[in-house]
């Protein structure tokens, strides 16, 4: 049996009918086109789903949506302000830091739930923020160059 | 994974629901090895009931001189954040902080981590260590329990059908206080202990002599359990290399491990040797630069 469930991504509101068993992963893929959060191994391991609950990252893939009626969403769709890229998306182009880019959205809302806290972390702060997002093409290294070059920006 | 999904806002409405689906309704907290149970098909469920918009559940709250209170939805990312618990629990800090990684720290609580009873609970030997008591309740009224009498086998807990856990209570605790727990995985993030090591080392005036010493094992038998005896080699003794080497032989031998896939029973009871090397030196450590009398 579906339900009633109000959710707020990412400044909008949306009234959605949706069955209560849907993660909020495959309802914002699905039933508010939001594809930018991808599926990797939908059981919480690879962070390729992450998104912002009330300013924290978690898994979206664990999350039911109906649970989340309350809550502040924001996906990677909503990290660009007015049209403008988010210093982090500037500094990962700027830097090569994407590959095949199936991790990159995942690891961009890891990174700005970071920044927001802590503006200027340390190498370490940022490898402990990225733990729980896994990149198979293992470019972290031009990831942590790019979040050098954004703070240092975002400094200015 | 088709379900119906129940969304009490106060506990007491959860109590009520609970009372009337019993067993047939799992409770559903941060969800991180709950969905994953489903989606698995190792759960099954009719019928789900989500605490999430129970807010009076979600807190951290320290009373002086009696201690520490969790609500059944604090984070394992609110737990390592908290100045109190940083302080004065640094080993359930520490075991909070590795927990997953970030984003599962930020849904899964302390509270599902007991209540799913995996013997690889990180979050347990730290509690077992502070003798924490639980708050279990009902629509019958609540009862309080010791943790050391909750678990009672691989995902299997003393909560009956109608009830929930409502608050894991941490009482003070006399003299200065050190600790650590240590986690053994592949890899620091997103990893399930191998085996997880908490000890405590208890001070009483002088630096010295131990007046406590608990040492609690996680991964190594069928829930998490303390090592009595091997606590008792360095109860009340001036810590020496010997009896260090001496405890951790003896804490190894009152653990019953399994061989699974990610380790073998031989390389698990090595490894509680190991980690009760290191961890019983860094707890004293730990207690000798703590300054701070009465803790709690």
């Amino acid at each position: 049996m579906k339900i009633p469930v109000t959710l707020k991504v990412n400044g909008e509101t949306y009234d959605l009918v949706i069955a209560p068993y849907r993660t909020l992963l495959d309802v914002l893929r699905e039933e508010l086109q939001l594809t930018g959060s991808k599926k990797g191994c939908d059981v919480g391991d690879c962070g390729a789903c992450t998104v912002l609950l009330d300013g924290k990252p978690v898994n979206a893939c664990l999350v039911l949506a109906a649970t989340v009626q309350d809550s502040d969403i924001l996906t990677i769709e909503g990290l660009a302000q007015n049209g403008k890229l988010h210093p982090l998306q500037e500094a990962f182009i700027k830097e090569g830091a994407v590959q095949c880019g199936f991790c990159i959205p995942g690891i961009l809302m890891s990174l700005k739930a970071l920044l927001d806290e802590n503006p200027s972390p340390t190498g370490e702060e940022v490898k402990a923020a990225m733990a729980g997002n896994l990149c198979r093409c293992t470019g972290y290294s031009k990831m942590f160059k790019a979040v050098e070059s954004a703070t240092s920006g975002l400094g200015r | 994974m088709g379900f119906e999904l129940l969304q009490p806002r106060s506990l007491a409405e959860a109590l009520e629901m609970k009372k009337s689906y019993g067993e047939e309704a799992k409770v559903l907290a941060g969800g991180t090895d709950f969905l994953v149970l489903l989606k698995d098909q190792k759960l099954k469920a009719e019928v789900v009931m989500s605490l999430r918009g129970i807010r009076e559940l979600n807190f951290i709250r320290h009373e002086e001189g009696k201690g520490v209170t969790l609500g059944a939805l604090a984070t394992h990312g609110a737990v390592a954040a908290s100045a109190i618990i940083r302080q004065r629990f640094p080993d359930l800090a520490e075991a909070c902080a590795q927990v997953g990684a970030v984003q599962v720290q930020n849904l899964g609580t302390v509270g599902g981590n007991l209540c799913n009873a995996s013997p690889a609970a990180d979050a347990a030997p730290p509690l077992l260590l502070m003798d924490a008591s639980l708050i279990l309740a009902s629509a019958r009224g609540e009862r309080r329990i010791s943790i050391h009498d909750f678990f009672q086998g691989p995902r299997r807990t003393v909560l009956q059908a109608d009830e929930i856990l409502k608050e894991i209570f941490i009482p003070q605790i006399p003299g200065r206080r050190g600790a650590t727990y240590l986690k053994l995985g592949r890899r620091k993030a997103m990893e399930i202990a191998i085996v997880g090591i908490g000890v405590a080392i208890h001070l009483n005036g002088s630096d010295q002599v131990v007046s406590d010493c608990r040492i609690a094992l996680g991964s190594v038998a069928p829930t998490p359990l303390r090592a009595r005896h091997g606590e008792e080699i360095l109860r009340n003794q001036e810590i020496r290399d010997e009896l260090i080497e001496e405890a951790a032989e003896v804490a190894a031998e009152e653990a019953s491990p399994i061989s699974d896939v990610r380790a073998s029973r031989e390389y698990r009871l090595d490894m509680i040797r190991v980690l009760c090397r290191r961890a019983i030196p860094a707890a004293l450590a730990s207690a000798r630069g703590n300054k701070v009398e009465g803790l709690s």
